[in-house]
């Protein structure tokens, strides 16, 4: 029998199967659009083909509880760090950036969540600034890393609105600035937007749909601190986190956040 | 969210509340409708006392933006006064309050008004904001009308006698100007008596509000924010002090047969800054269901002004009006805030940043952090706004409070 966790996101539904000894053994990623359970069902649908799989799933997520199927809901938060836990067993921060949430967690020694925090109501600092002016610039959000690393210094960013940013942009192209350059001073935007988000003391990882999708964010982002990692399909691990989540609530019959 | 908890265990006292309110509004439009009493506008922290003394009937506009915000109608009025030029990043209840008067609406429209009632006089008090003045002053315009201010320090430390002395003498500078407008002498014993009246009510508000300290609290924060009406609008009358008394004796009974404000109180929270007015009974439910009861906060405690002393009324009013939370140095606020998290049991604090109120913001200065590293109890911000629900995204802050609840449930 086989586990389901899904992370019902903004922009992204992740689902990741799990087996018996917690460890991944398939993953689906797709919109999320507008009917979660649609986007649930395409989850379930694709692993179940393939494997016998255990009722209830698992979930988080802005869609968490809006399931039609037997389901467990987890906070995101919570639910990533446990994930990030069980991935490197010591304390650490976290800074996740998905399509519409950026978030700072700070785990203790222990694997409880001590500190967390949400950006503000604003798209500045999140995946949507990065595909909004992808969109704008007609690039897709693939080539962007590519563009980055081609970038001989950063064009800086100063508007916090993406509408702003996009006329600031158009001036800047104007006065002859280079694309790959600008489009660093994008990445480079959203990190220290990011990082507004707390003083960042411990070892961090970096989790979400945009450094997965963004290789070149892990590379900036240990330009600023050395002690920096991006596990593998991170973008996952809130779903993966899930199932840990209740996997270790019935070990304890407890909640250990 | 736990259906069978999302429910908070409702006041009989609401009863009483609604007419203690009816009848304050019917006074109101008695004065509006025979010209019988002046009418004086005033802040919700100003010279109340000595209007009531001087024989007005006083109209608060910040209760009005409340009705508004909680009546879920500020966003159809805030564009109105944006585009006459008042910016939609200022005060969202004069934005409201404005705009609804822009459209010729009022929630008071429900207790039989045609409009706001028209004012005698405006006196308003720096002291919460300076936004109040420029508020007044679109209506001392429109309608012609005096307007009067007494000028408060901000960031006040210590009370100093020059402080206090100041404000005292300006309280005494407005005696004149309001007997020009009410054709009556002021008779110091009867200001005595409300100044006396006001600190007994005060004196009330304070235990109800202390009641919380119980467990369970018999009483949450969305209780306080509507039952807080009599003293906001009613300070310095016998009606505030009645109600007060009916109050209180519910809540005390309540302690003695162990019955809480919500069904099951497991985490005792502070809420500091404002209520979100619009989501004032979502949240109710919100934290009910996840037996979270916020038991204090600022805002309510914030109509407690016990240091009002009948025998020296304008020496005492000045006292009491600066020692007001809302203008003391984020020290002072500390101070306040650390005395009141320990005296109510306090295992988490949500700081509310209202986008259009900065003073009643408490988390923009570093506080949250100076605290938490003080007294480790953790904290949460969540961004939103007194009557501007377009400032506030209800899905990512339901997750933040959620995960917030867990992550104090896990350290308990």
């Amino acid at each position: 029998m086989y586990k389901i966790g899904i992370d019902l996101g903004s922009s992204y539904t992740k689902g990741v199967l799990v087996d018996n000894d917690n460890k991944i053994v398939d993953y689906l990623l797709t919109r999320t659009g507008f009917d979660f359970n649609k986007a649930a069902n395409k989850i379930i649908d694709k692993f179940s083909a393939k494997h016998e799989i255990e009722y209830p799933v698992y979930t988080c997520g802005y869609g968490r509880d809006e399931l039609k199927i037997p389901f467990v809901s987890n906070s995101e938060i919570i639910a990533l760090s446990r994930a990030v836990f069980e991935k490197y067993q010591k304390k650490c921060s976290v800074i996740d950036i998905g399509g519409q949430d950026t978030k700072y967690i700070k785990i203790s020694e222990s694997g409880q969540v001590d500190k967390f925090k949400m950006n503000r109501k604003c798209a500045a600092g999140t995946g949507s600034f990065i595909e909004e002016l992808a969109f704008k610039l007609d690039i897709s959000t693939s080539e962007f890393t590519d563009y980055a690393s081609l970038a001989t210094e950063e064009v800086k960013i100063n508007s916090y609105c993406t509408v702003f940013a996009v006329s600031e942009i158009i001036g800047m192209i104007k006065k002859g600035a280079l694309m790959p350059n600008i489009i660093l001073g994008i990445y480079n935007s959203v990190i220290a937007r990011s990082l507004e988000l707390s003083p960042i003391e411990d070892f961090l990882v970096l989790t979400g749909g945009i450094p997965d999708h963004h290789p070149i964010m892990l590379k900036l982002f240990q330009e600023k601190f050395v002690n920096c990692m991006s596990p593998e399909k991170s973008q996952f691990y809130a779903a993966w986190g899930n199932v840990l989540l209740n996997n270790l609530n019935k070990e304890n019959n407890e909640n250990l956040v | 969210m736990n259906q069978e908890r999302n429910e908070i265990i409702k006041l009989k006292s609401v009863g009483e509340l609604r007419n203690t309110m009816a009848n304050y509004f019917s006074r109101l439009k008695d004065a509006v409708d025979t010209g019988n009493k002046k009418i004086a506008w005033c802040t919700s922290v100003g010279p109340a006392e000595l209007l009531y003394a001087m024989g007005f009937e006083v109209y608060f506009p910040e209760n009005h933006g409340a009705m508004i915000g909680a009546s879920k109608m500020a966003d159809k009025y805030i564009p109105s006064a944006v585009s006459l030029g008042y910016s939609p990043e200022i005060c969202s209840y004069l934005t409201s309050d404005i705009g609804a008067f822009l459209q010729n609406e009022t929630p008071l429209q429900k207790s039989g008004f045609e409009s706001v009632p028209k004012p005698d006089v405006l006196v308003y008090n720096t002291n919460q904001c300076h936004e109040v003045g420029d508020w007044f002053m679109f209506y001392a315009k429109h309608f012609n009308a005096p307007i009067l201010a007494v000028n408060t320090p901000m960031w006040i430390s210590d009370l100093t006698p020059a402080i206090i002395d100041g404000v005292a003498n300006q309280f005494k500078d407005l005696v004149p100007e309001l007997e020009k407008v009410s054709g009556q002498k002021l008779n110091m014993d009867k200001f005595k008596e409300t100044v006396g009246l006001s600190h007994d009510g005060c004196v009330l508000w304070r235990r109800v509000l202390e009641t919380a300290m119980a467990k369970p609290s018999p009483i949450n924060f969305f209780d306080s924010a509507i039952h807080m009406g009599p003293i906001v609008v009613m300070r310095g009358t016998q009606y505030a002090v009645d109600y007060y008394k009916i109050l209180l004796e519910e809540l005390e009974e309540r302690i003695e047969n162990g019955v809480g404000a919500i069904p099951e109180e497991k985490l005792r929270i502070y809420w500091d800054g404002m209520p979100l007015w619009y989501k004032l009974s979502s949240h109710a439910k919100l934290f009910s269901s996840l037996d979270a009861c916020i038991v204090a906060s600022t805002y309510c405690n914030s109509w407690i002004f016990d240091d009002l002393d009948a025998n020296n009324p304008f020496q005492s009013s000045a006292l009491a009006y600066c020692k007001l939370f809302i203008v003391r140095s984020d020290d002072e606020k500390q101070k306040y805030l650390e005395k009141l998290l320990k005296d109510f049991s306090i295992d988490g604090v949500i700081y509310h940043d209202a986008k259009t109120c900065g003073r009643n913001s408490n988390n923009r200065y570093g506080l949250p952090n100076r605290m938490n590293d003080k007294n480790k109890i953790p904290y949460l911000e969540i961004n939103g706004d007194l009557c501007d629900s377009r400032c506030y995204s209800e899905e990512q802050s339901i997750i933040a409070i959620e995960t917030f609840i867990k992550q104090l449930a896990s350290r308990k």
